[in-house]
């Protein structure tokens, strides 16, 4: 590993996920410091019970229907785009846990084809979305209201996604050196295996790791903390008059 | 802006602060969603308007003031400092919104703009530049509370023609208008005026209910204004007369925000909970209409007619059954809007708005979709249980050429009611 990678790809890893977990749960520990306002704030129709009052919440946070009354195409790009997201998300535990039921199906040579379409089909759906949103910002209402944060994680974002899907169409880099990559990190002795080392691609894998840092350290104490306000504020939406 | 006073209204922020507000000052993704619920902003197509906006102008002071974000890197979210400027747009912002919370609706967090714009308010008044004529207006209410031995004599005198119509109406020489009645059931809290008196004192006569009539409106302008202590003020000399008539129940009239003053927002305020019953006219005439307490003719309307749903009684008080109820009994051609219910538009006059004319321009433009909607329809009356709305659907008749007849649901049910005078 060069010093480049040793602090992108190694030191900051561990600064970056210690960042992110205290720094969400002080800004949870931060919302609940702040005492209730008794005034209930609940618009109507209001839910039967205490359960369809969960389920109203789940369903508004995770399909906001009534997004589909104004604008279908930016329903769309976000429930694609957040899809995308986790689906991403679970493609990459691969590199901690081989999804071994999918090997034994498939085959190695079928999993790894798999992984290619899967992983360039969320790819692709993660960049087209992020640029729709990037580009809606540039045109009013919405650049009036944009701040410069808005901009900032968007093209964060789509850097980050630019750089996997480099890694995933360009890379020589395959599932058994990440794991090893990772298992040098959970070692605390980060280090990049040979196959890493030798590749053309470690500058773009030592990137997207570096980015993906950055993300994790802004996440906390930027508006992405919706991811767990969103809940609060939907159940809020029901509260008992 | 000199530094006290700079510390003052931030010190109002944080004063202000409670988990709610602070979840939606944190949340929001400038998603823009809410542009197309607002309809000041479909009708001006000017930011201004836009709710996140306007909230946006409270974030930035926030993060300003709070957040690390804000003191060490503020040009990342646009973070400001209070100052003429930001007080001037605020205030257009902030008196504007008719708080009829259909971007609330919208919103994929549920951010209630209003709760934001509360703030606004607060810190507008401790800058001296509240609206100063919802202020006149509370003020004039309060007043009236404190001297009520010398306005009492005059509304018994002004309410004996008033008597007399009823008297008439129903065929009974002996009915009255109680006033101040200990032990009545009902303390029935009516508009300025005696236009929501009579109708309801046909009913209440009809239905054989043992009530009694407040001395004080409904409406709460220091509610409108964003002076809590004076709308809690307001609402509180309501609340002190119920206790002293021991009554069961309070019913507020036909009226949007006086309802949910009294029913959602006086306990907090208070920090007492209330010791009787607060509900709507609308749900007490239905009531009266399923028992057969009182009897309306059916069909007796036969020309097509609308609901406007106001938003303090629908999306904010949730009666969307019983206006409908009562429409129905008495409208052989009953035709609804569209959208309706918690999606229906505002009618462009909520909030007070209906009083401050420095905003009558503002609210005959974004009326139009309203406009719009009610001739959809094709109805030829609009009847709308809140006065703002009517008052605001009578500007909007008038400025379009509508040829439409506004009328309240008290009114069309007493239009409709049976009365048998030999009974009486």
């Amino acid at each position: 590993m060069n010093w480049f990678s040793f602090l992108a790809a190694g030191v900051l890893v561990y600064i970056a996920v210690a960042v992110f977990l205290f720094g969400t749960g002080y800004r949870v520990f931060q919302w609940f410091r702040v005492p209730r306002s008794g005034i209930r704030l609940g618009i109507f129709p209001q839910p039967r019970n205490k359960g369809a009052r969960v389920l109203w919440m789940a369903r508004d946070s995770f399909f906001f229907p009534q997004v589909l009354d104004v604008d279908r195409w930016m329903w769309l790009f976000v429930i694609l785009l957040h899809l995308g997201g986790i689906a991403a998300f679970v493609g990459h535990l691969r590199i901690i846990q081989e999804f071994t039921p999918l090997v034994n199906a498939l085959g190695d040579e079928g999993m790894a084809q798999f992984a290619l379409w899967s992983g360039g089909t969320i790819g692709i759906i993660l960049l087209v979305t992020v640029l729709y949103l990037l580009f809606r910002r540039f045109k009013s209402p919405y650049k009036d209201l944009s701040t410069p944060e808005d901009y900032f994680l968007l093209v964060l974002i789509l850097v980050i996604i630019l750089l996997g899907n480099h890694l995933r169409f360009f890379g020589d880099i395959h599932v058994a050196d990440y794991r090893e990559y990772l298992q040098s990190l959970l070692a605390f002795r980060p280090a990049f295996p040979e196959a890493i080392a030798e590749s053309g691609t470690r500058w773009v894998l030592a990137s997207h790791v570096l980015t993906a840092n950055i993300l994790l350290i802004y996440f906390p104490f930027s508006k992405l903390v919706h991811f767990i306000g969103a809940f609060a504020g939907n159940l809020l939406r029901s509260e008992k008059q | 802006m000199n530094e006290t006073r700079e510390k003052t209204l931030v010190d109002i922020l944080d004063k202000k602060m409670n988990r709610q507000l602070l979840y939606y000052l944190d949340i929001c993704t400038r998603c823009s969603i809410c542009k197309d619920a607002c309809h000041q902003y479909v009708s001006t197509r000017d930011v201004l308007y836009l709710p996140a906006y306007r909230a946006e102008l409270i974030r930035r002071v926030y993060k300003k003031y709070f957040t690390g974000m804000g003191q060490f890197i503020p040009a990342l979210g646009e973070a400001r400092e209070i100052d003429d400027k930001l007080l001037d747009e605020l205030y257009q912002t902030t008196y504007a919104c008719t708080g009829c919370r259909r971007c609330m609706f919208y919103c994929p967090f549920s951010i209630d703009t209003t709760w934001i714009l509360s703030v606004a308010k607060a810190m507008l008044i401790a800058a001296g530049r509240g609206s100063q004529i919802l202020a006149e207006l509370s003020g004039a209410s309060i007043s009236k509370g404190e001297n009520i031995d010398l306005f009492k004599d005059i509304i018994i005198d002004t309410l004996k023609s008033t008597e007399k119509e009823l008297q008439e109406k129903v065929g009974d020489a002996k009915a009255n208008i109680p006033i101040g009645k200990e032990g009545a059931d009902t303390l029935y809290v009516a508009l300025a005026g005696t236009h929501t008196i009579l109708p309801a004192a046909i009913i209440f006569h009809q239905a054989r209910v043992n009530w009694t009539l407040s001395l004080f409106e409904a409406s709460n302008y220091g509610y409108f204004l964003g002076n809590v202590p004076q709308a809690k003020t307001i609402a509180q000399r309501i609340v002190d007369e119920a206790r002293r008539l021991k009554v069961k129940e309070v019913v507020i009239t036909e009226c949007g925000h006086a309802y949910r003053v009294m029913s959602h927002f006086y306990e907090t305020w208070a920090g007492e909970k209330h010791l009787f019953k607060v509900r709507s006219i609308l749900e007490v005439i239905a009531e009266y209409i399923r028992e057969g307490k009182i009897k309306l003719a059916r069909g007796h309307v036969s020309k097509p007619l609308t609901y406007h749903e106001p938003c303090q009684v629908g999306r904010n008080a949730g009666f969307y059954e019983e206006p409908r109820y009562i429409v129905r009994q008495v409208a052989s051609d009953f035709r609804e809007l569209t959208p309706n219910r918690e999606r229906n538009w505002c009618c462009g006059g909520g909030g007070g708005l209906v009083a401050e004319f420095e905003f009558d321009d503002l609210r005959i433009k974004t009326g139009e979709r309203k406009v719009q909607q009610i001739r959809e329809t094709g109805a030829e009356i609009v009847v709308s249980p809140c006065e703002n709305c009517r008052l605001q659907l009578d500007t909007l008749n008038e400025k379009y050429n509508m040829e439409i007849e506004i009328i309240s649901m008290m009114d069309l049910v007493v239009d409709a009611m049976v009365i048998d005078k030999a009974a009486n």
